[in-house]
């Protein structure tokens, strides 16, 4: 068992490098930062004075080393447009994500897990024609389109809730509902297609067989065993709503880690970009290697096969 | 024998110059411009009861730490949306004059123009309650790290504080352009509290900047607001309005969404259909301004003998087949003005070409006179990808007119990166909204040389360099003129507007602001913003 997780441990580490390797040269592949730091006309020394309050003059490899040193000492660096350290600025707005992606994810699976559940147990009837509308609306309509449409409908027309910005329960029910609509999509499409998988199966036949309600044999039967890959594909969910919900919280002006990354693209600040997707990947990582450990727990097989 | 000037405007002709031909203030002249001097520096004259209520800004930009120090002030107009409310400066562009004194009761400048001398306004202190002094203003400018900074160091001998109420610049060689460095085109001349920046150092001045402006700083939360109080000892008056908040929403239908639910009182930078919903909401007013913003075609192969565009004709006819009317109807409301300049009509030394025309028929037989009666392949288009919509009309009436060319726009700091790197090709649709006179303007665009030149004209060269060391004003003007010219004659750019900045104020703003400041987009003074009814 030790092995198995120091192997993967390892895994994580390395996949950690490469993804701070890649972020590190790709960003850089960009462009200049410098040229969106001076006015347009600015001269070659003022660029070169940019290029060197910011190390850009170093060669490549070596802002690579600066960067994983203060990396290991949990620095993120400085960011160019913010002259504030990536950390402190990630961690000012993480709770916003997280509050958000929260609220986002728990939307998502109350609309999607029972409406899975309701297309699964009617098939080819009107609930589960409703359902594959529901899901082809879902992830076919763009989050940001979604935004607008209920800033205009809840916000301007209707005057119920704050168009944007954020404090009060009421700033959060928008934002959420654009974010958790594709999710909720997905959820019911995952749940529907693992409900008639299950229901399928011999246990639950036999369940019938044997004279069961038809409730108790959905309910205790067949979802408990259809939730596990929706509850798998929420958790990695979560995870990508805390981190790249970019458009959604541009729209909605709600300041999380989305419009950080966004904020950082547009002004090539490249510690800011860094430090958003390493800490993006991290999680992702850490996440996957908590489900590796539990999985080799619950079942010898896979460790032993490792 | 010095010139004193007294909240005088540099573009007023009855305003002394430099030069030494031209009359002296007449005894009258003097004591008007000193009571002018005298009203906009009174202390408390206007006075108001104490500041009371909130206005909230919802900007189409994220705000910059940087924009809270002077010290790093880059070239162009945005950050001064703060720094009007935080900060003060020596002098600056204010209603009714584009050089008014501020922290400056008044200067004058050497007749051989090789020294600047600042006489400071009496009582004006920072937010933290010390006195602005000669010091400060040393400091501040020997501080400054902008944009200008080479040129402004490269130029400036020393900066001496005879005593602490004056400080005089010595210039290494006369420059008729200091004061517009000085006074608009650069962070230099804005002042910060000497003792408390040391104090703090760079990064913390920038987390807790404290000015001489009419508002102080409460707190910044990076990418989401900034908070300002009012100063009640600020030396011009004691503004209106107790709080401000700027708060950044970036999409623009949310912005507007915004003002029209009352959360927010003021945006920035509505544009088309949005701007016609803003017209048509009740309660809500259009705030359009005229930025100093010229937009422009350029023709980046017109030095090449071998391109079509190299034809005067064929540049030419693609100016007047471009409908610039129709163009700013439908983006800008009408709001944008005309222009067949790259300069703004503002700037000093600007020169009034002729008015651009739209006329098809002139453009295709003129295309036809050039040898290309059924037109040509003219290759790319790039713009930023920001202003797509104008380069896709632009583009639509130069296919109209038979010139077969392509749109490629390209994100905007690539763009900025090619365009100054001299990497695109055949058409650009270029703009600048940088600060400066109609000398910097050609500088950076049409002299050999420029960060923007893709060839230049030994001519336009040589008058360049003339008007660089004239100091006799008007003899300066007319060869600035003469540049502007050729440049007209020869079709080397096809102007298209200067842009239309569309705004819009909510109900409960009384004076917005908008438009009081020559040249200026945003709202300023904020000394003089109200809440209505206040």
């Amino acid at each position: 068992m030790k092995r198995y997780i120091a192997r993967r441990v390892g895994y994580c580490l390395l996949s950690l490098f490469l993804l701070s390797v890649t972020i590190f040269f790709f960003v850089r592949v960009t462009g200049d930062p410098a040229t969106l730091l001076v006015e347009p006309g600015a001269s070659e020394a003022d660029i070169a004075a940019i290029h060197h309050q910011f190390g850009l003059d170093r060669p490549l490899w070596v802002q690579y080393g600066i960067f994983m040193a203060s990396l290991a000492h949990g620095d993120l660096g400085q960011s160019f447009y913010y002259r504030t350290p990536v950390m402190e600025l990630y961690l000012s707005r993480l709770p916003n994500s997280l509050y958000l992606a929260v609220v986002a994810m728990a939307l998502s699976l109350l609309i999607g897990i029972p409406s899975g559940i309701l297309a699964s147990v009617r098939v080819g009837r009107f609930w589960d024609n409703a359902g594959k509308l529901f899901t082809l609306l879902g992830l076919s309509l763009p989050s940001f389109w979604v935004g607008l449409v209920l800033i205009l409908v809840f916000s301007v027309y209707l005057g119920w809730l704050p168009s944007s910005g954020s404090g009060t329960p009421l700033h959060l029910i928008m934002p959420a509902f654009a974010l958790g609509w594709y999710f909720a999509a997905a959820h019911m499409r995952l749940t529907r297609s693992s409900m008639l998988e299950v229901l399928g199966s011999e246990y639950v036949k036999l369940a019938r067989l044997k004279g069961l309600p038809q409730s108790l044999v959905i309910a205790k039967h067949a979802f408990k065993n259809a939730l596990i890959p929706v509850l798998t594909l929420a958790g990695i969910n979560l995870v990508i709503m805390v981190n790249l919900s970019i458009v959604v919280e541009v729209v909605f002006a709600w300041p999380g880690i989305g419009r950080l990354l966004y904020e950082g693209i547009t002004f090539r600040d490249f510690p800011v970009v860094q430090g958003v997707v390493l800490m993006g990947g991290a999680m992702i990582v850490i996440i996957n290697l908590l489900v590796d450990i539990l999985y080799a727990v619950i079942d010898p097989r896979i460790r032993l096969e490792s | 024998m010095r010139r004193h000037h007294r909240g005088s405007s540099i573009r007023r002709p009855e305003q002394p110059a430099l030069g030494s031909n031209e009359s002296y203030p007449t005894r009258r002249d003097v004591f008007a411009l000193a009571a002018l001097g005298l009203m906009a520096g009174a202390p408390g004259v206007a006075k108001a009861a104490g500041p009371a209520g909130q206005l909230t800004w919802g900007i189409h930009v994220s705000l910059a730490p940087t924009w809270f120090d002077p010290a790093e002030t880059p070239g162009f107009i945005t950050p001064f949306m703060v720094l009007y409310a935080l900060h003060d400066a020596m002098v600056k562009p204010m209603p009714g004059q584009p050089l008014a004194p501020s922290l400056a009761q008044s200067w004058s400048a050497s007749e051989d123009g090789l020294s600047y001398d600042f006489a400071l306004r009496q009582g004006a202190t920072f937010h933290n309650g010390d006195p602005v002094t000669a010091e400060d203003v040393k400091y501040s400018f020997d501080r400054y790290r902008g944009a200008s900074h080479d040129l402004m160091k490269n130029r400036v001998a020393e900066v001496e504080i005879p005593d602490p109420q004056h400080v005089r610049f010595r210039l290494k060689e006369p420059w008729p352009d200091f004061l517009t460095f000085y006074a608009t085109a650069s962070g230099a001349g804005w002042i910060v509290p000497k003792k408390y920046a040391e104090k703090l150092g760079d990064d913390g001045f920038k987390k807790a900047p404290v000015g001489a402006g009419p508002y102080k700083f409460v707190s910044f939360t990076p990418g989401v607001e900034l908070v300002l109080e009012a100063f009640d000892q600020y030396w011009r008056k004691t503004p209106s309005v107790k709080r401000l908040v700027f708060k950044s929403i970036p999409e623009e239908t949310t912005r507007l969404a915004a003002l029209q639910r009352g959360e927010v009182d003021i945006v920035y930078s509505i544009r088309g259909e949005l701007a016609e919903e803003l017209r048509r909401t009740p309660g809500l007013t259009l705030k359009p301004v005229l930025s100093p913003a010229p937009f422009w075609v350029y023709f980046a192969d017109q030095w090449d003998p071998k391109s079509p565009w190299h034809d005067e004709r064929v540049r030419r006819a693609a100016s007047l087949a471009i409908d610039r009317k129709g163009i700013d109807d439908a983006i800008t409301l009408g709001y944008s003005k005309i222009t067949g300049s790259i300069i703004p009509y503002t700037f000093e030394y600007f020169w009034q070409p002729p008015m651009p025309t739209y006329d098809p028929a002139e453009a295709k037989r003129l295309l036809a006179e050039a040898g290309h009666p059924n037109g040509f392949d003219a290759g790319e288009f790039y713009c930023d990808s920001s202003y797509s919509n104008v380069a896709e009309a632009v583009l639509d009436n130069l296919q109209a007119a038979r010139f077969r060319v392509r749109l490629r726009p390209i994100e905007r700091a690539a763009f900025i990166e090619a365009y100054s790197h001299k990497k695109l090709k055949n058409l650009i649709l270029g703009g600048s909204g940088a600060f400066g006179n109609a000398a910097t303007r050609l500088e950076t665009y049409v002299v050999i040389g420029g960060a923007y030149v893709y060839g230049s004209y030994p001519d336009i060269d040589a008058l360049y360099q003339q008007q660089a060391v004239e100091l006799n004003r008007k003899k300066r003007g007319e060869i600035l003129d003469k540049m502007q010219l050729i440049l007209a004659e020869r079709t080397i750019y096809a102007p298209i507007w200067q842009l239309g900045f569309i705004n819009g104020a909510g109900p409960r703003v009384g004076e917005s602001g908008f438009g009081l400041i020559q040249d200026f987009a945003y709202t300023g003074p904020f000394e003089d913003i109200t809440l209505k009814g206040s």
